[in-house]
């Protein structure tokens, strides 16, 4: 059969459901972009029009400012702009410590040797499946107490932490978050590190050169898209934690993160269900910049360590 | 607004003093033991130093010293605090240069044992009187025999040539025996120097035995303390967030609500018992739902395709197979009908992970293939994995707008409702939309038939499949839509007067299936995540086994479920077991959407409202347990599989 021939209706028809697979595939696309769309079309809407019809009806005259401009300056709940502060306040150091930290650990477990260093590794990162759930009582009685321990036999209580009035701070959230990050990073971060030329290893070391000037100046510069990987993961998930910076601040309007304020106006039974659009676009407005700017990044992230827990 | 910058200056400072310090700490900790290999007198000198320092400051800064107790300006405060670090710190440090340059043992143990005796003597005369101990003869010499026969132990076992564990067990019991077991402030001044000479002069006769070390020991050394400079910071956190909570959350499962006293494993047992949490009363309304005789239709259809397999494979079921569809719809079918008439809050976080594991990565998987290679695939990609930038709860609120549903007298302001109402105009109405709209339903149908049937006719029977489902579905649809049987399809009912009214769904109101309208919240973020993995996988999928393939023949159905599928298993495996790990948590959307109300609860929010607003711990770190262990399974694949890894 030549190409031209017998081009009947039959298989025209064929020929163009050939394209279905593609044509669904972007239909997809689009009923995966609708949610997204219809709540940022309806946070420039204002209260009535978003009571009274859907987005769909909306019109370039009925564009308003207000639910951006009272959030920031007027709502009940404090503004947005100083949960914004707090978010940076848990995210910046939430992102920072564990990756100098996890750094550290990874190239130990990578390039030092020591006795049992397979082992202790397994353990360390198999932590990395355990929910946060479960460590989140006895933290937070850490952060409101400190910790002490009753020695058995000789009956005196140790103080192992004292109370450091971390409860409802930031630094409660991020300390917090860094210890999560950790078997994760470690992960990640050693993945990489182990899979650098051992050659250059071996060369620095007959030069003389110390674990600090190779972990230095050799294996950080080498491991930067490893570090801005995580460093894009972890910014992320911090940003946009709820659960943790609710049990360890919720109570504190001075230290709410950007989804506890929109958490508590969604939680308000629909007073000010006109606001959640503009609110839930402000908070996701950071990680999506993060997110579409760094997108190879954290790609490379979650394909290097896709078992975090 | 000066507020807002106070904030923002005071954050940046702490964060930047902190990160300093800590790596102030790092950096000098490393400097130093790099001159265990340089230059061992100085690292001696310093190390010993720094050990007296610490010491001193300990002491002066809990003010158990005389002399650190006195008042005045800020230097005289200064001086007081501070002379007996920086003196302590001399003294062993001149000490510690003499242990590492003088190799004759009498020297040795005479600068070691005496030197460092001394220096406690000193010390411990001059602790404050509140401070001192009331030493029972009795309990130091105990404690001492006791430290020193662990040392004994541990020297044995671990074949050492020096006797240095039963030296430092030695000193290690009696500091307990005469600083922790005692009153304190009831003591003399003369038992507390003997208090801290004694432990001091046992830890000096230890160096002093212990050879001055060579090249290659130093070596070692440096490798040692290496890693425990390394990784110390990192275990140190992990140990005390991860592994110590968790300990103490599952001993506190076993404490009642004020963790006043030991239950056992009631808190367990009353969860169980909750019927808001278990409720198997209705299994009977398992067999009358229609999602019930779905499965069975699919467990049937399974068996014949199954015995037709064997007889062409051998394999009953095999990774796209036609068996396998049928199976694993039937499997779907079968958890919803059992999940929609067996209820309470363990039920739904089963539900969650089925439907959410296996839809999202059924989902990831399609959206991986279909766009595998298309023009625009970065656009398509990106645009299905935006979900995971944004935050559950963010994600909660964007759905909270899809769903709204309103009175059936107003018009509806959620897409889903508006659409489905909308239908149902369509569906009921007679005018020339409604026809419209039919006839190019019944156009796509036709279509599809064409398109099955010629793929029929080429032998190209896997072709046919997806064609023949969607006919089947869109054949239902179209019968119901023009009325064959029924009242047509949509969104409306009719009211006692006959006339027709808009009914929307209420989906996050009306239980069970309140439930699933949640999960897909979920499903709409997790979706884009094993979509990207899997994607990856299927293009590391090597090019001469497809082009083998091709080469024998293979259509492209049967070379992406013979070649393609059976590669990326274990991809879907880390996907399947890290999205059952992150589903058995979910919080945040029952939180905000219903916040467990409805019918809707799940272990994580009802953790958390037992544990922190009905503040009973119990029942809380029970249900925070019962999470633990339903992970412990997919932590040991997980270890496994590094296991094999490496």
């Amino acid at each position: 059969m030549t190409v031209n021939s017998r081009r009947g209706p039959i298989d025209r028809i064929y020929g163009l459901l050939r394209s279905i697979p593609v044509g669904v595939l972007w239909l997809i696309v689009i009923v995966w972009s609708v949610p997204s769309v219809s709540l940022f079309l309806n946070s420039w809407r204002s209260r009535d029009a978003q009571r009274n019809s859907g987005w769909w009806t909306i019109k370039p005259g009925d564009l308003t400012l207000d639910n951006y401009d009272y959030i920031f300056n007027a709502s009940a709940a404090g503004t947005i702009g100083e949960s914004l502060i707090n978010s940076m306040a848990i995210a910046v150091p939430a992102t920072i410590i564990p990756i100098a930290i996890a750094a550290f650990a990874a190239y130990g477990f990578a390039w030092i040797d020591f006795k049992g260093r397979k082992t202790l590794f397994i353990a360390t990162v198999s932590l990395l499946a355990i929910p946060l759930q479960v460590a989140l009582i006895p933290l937070l009685q850490t952060y409101v107490n400190g910790a002490h321990l009753t020695l058995p036999f000789i009956d005196k209580t140790v103080t192992i932490i004292p109370n450091l009035g971390l409860v409802n701070t930031s630094t409660a959230i991020w300390l917090t978050h860094t210890g999560f990050a950790l078997p994760f990073a470690i992960f990640l971060l050693h993945n990489y590190m182990s899979s650098l030329p051992k050659d250059v290893f071996e060369a620095a070391r007959i030069d003389g050169a110390d674990h600090f000037t190779i972990f230095w100046r050799l294996v950080l510069p080498l491991s930067l898209p490893v570090l801005a990987a995580f460093a894009i993961f972890q910014f992320l998930w911090t940003w946009n934690d709820f659960l943790i910076a609710n049990t360890m601040a919720g109570t504190n309007p001075d230290a709410r993160p950007t989804t506890i304020f929109v958490a508590t106006l969604a939680g308000d039974f629909g007073t000010n269900e006109h606001l959640l659009p503009a609110a839930a676009f402000v908070q996701s407005f950071v990680p999506l910049i993060v997110f579409f700017a760094m997108q190879r990044y954290f790609v490379r992230g979650l394909l290097a360590g896709s078992v975090k827990g | 607004m000066s507020d807002f910058l106070t904030k923002l200056f005071s954050t940046l400072l702490t964060v930047v003093v902190a990160v300093l310090a800590s790596g102030g700490l790092w950096i000098g900790a490393n400097l130093l033991f790099n001159q265990l290999r340089a230059n061992f007198v100085r690292y001696r000198a310093l190390v010993w130093g720094l050990l007296g320092f610490v010491g001193g400051v300990l002491l002066s800064g809990n003010r158990l010293t005389i002399a650190s107790t006195s008042d005045g300006g800020i230097i005289a405060r200064l001086v007081a605090w501070g002379w007996l670090p920086v003196l302590l710190a001399l003294a062993a440090s001149a000490v510690g240069t003499v242990l590492a340059t003088v190799s004759s043992l009498r020297i040795r143990l005479a600068v070691g044992a005496g030197g460092l005796g001394a220096i406690g003597l000193v010390a411990g005369l001059l602790i404050v009187d509140s401070a001192q101990p009331a030493i029972s003869i009795t309990s130091l010499v105990a404690s001492t025999a006791v430290g020193a026969g662990i040392g004994a132990v541990v020297y044995k076992l671990s074949s050492r040539t020096s006797s240095s564990a039963i030296l430092i067990g030695a000193a290690l019991g009696w500091m307990i025996g005469a600083w922790a077991i005692p009153e304190l402030g009831n003591g003399t001044t003369a038992w507390s120097g003997i208090a801290l000479m004694v432990p001091c002069a046992l830890l000096g006769t230890r160096s002093a035995l212990l050879r001055i070390p060579d090249q290659t020991e130093r070596n070692q050394l440096d490798q040692r303390s290496r890693s425990i400079i390394f990784l110390g910071p990192a275990l140190l956190f992990i140990f005390a967030a991860l592994v110590v909570p968790t300990i103490r959350t599952l001993y506190l499962s076993l404490l009642d609500r004020k963790s006043e006293s030991f239950v056992g494993i009631d808190n367990y047992i009353s969860i169980f018992k909750d019927p808001k949490a278990l409720n198997l009363s209705e299994w009977q309304a398992i067999f009358g739902s229609r999602l019930f005789w779905a499965a069975l239709i699919c467990f049937i259809a399974f068996v014949i395709l199954a015995i037709r397999a064997r007889r062409q494979t051998g394999h009953l079921v095999e990774f796209g197979s036609a068996s396998s569809g049928p199976l694993i719809a039937g499997i779907v079918l079968l958890g919803f009908a059992v999940f929609t008439a067996l209820r309470g809050t363990l039920i739904n976080n089963l539900w969650w992970v089925l439907a959410v594991t296996l839809l999202s990565t059924s989902f990831g998987l399609a959206i991986a293939v279909l766009a595998d290679g298309i023009r625009l695939e970065r656009v398509a990609k990106a645009i299905i994995f935006m979900p995971m930038a944004v935050s559950l709860v963010g994600a909660s609120v964007v759905w909270r707008f899809m769903y709204i549903a309103r009175d059936s007298s107003k018009s509806q302001t959620g897409v889903i409702n508006a659409l489905w109402v909308g239908l149902g105009r369509l569906s009921t109405g007679s005018g020339l939309p409604t026809l419209i709209f039919g006839l190019v339903v019944l156009a796509i149908l036709g279509a599809l038939l064409v398109f099955a049937a010629k793929s029929l006719a080429s032998g190209n029977n896997g072709r046919a499949v997806a064609p023949l489902v969607a006919v089947g579905l869109l054949g239902w649809f179209s019968w119901r839509y023009w009325g064959i049987t029924g009242d047509g399809v949509g969104g409306f009912r009719f009211n006692g007067s006959g006339q027709q009214v808009a009914a929307p769904i209420y989906f996050v109101q009306e239980p069970p299936f309140n439930n699933f309208w949640l999960m897909v919240v979920l499903i709409w973020i997790q979706t884009g995540f094993a979509m990207v993995i899997l994607s990856a996988a299927i293009k590391a999928v090597p090019t001469e086994l497809l082009e083998a393939a091709r080469v024998d023949g293979a259509s492209t159905s049967q070379i992406f479920w013979k070649v393609t599928l059976p590669q990326i298993s274990t991809t879907i495996g880390v996907v399947v077991t890290t999205l059952i790990v992150l589903v058995m948590k979910v919080f945040d959307i029952v939180k905000v959407m219903t916040n467990g109300t409805l019918g809707t609860e799940v272990l994580a929010n009802n953790m958390y409202r037992e544990a922190f607003s009905n503040f009973n711990t119990g029942v809380g770190a029970a249900l925070a347990g019962l999470i633990f262990f339903s992970v412990l399974p997919v932590m040991f694949v997980n270890i496994r599989r590094m296991q094999r890894e490496d």
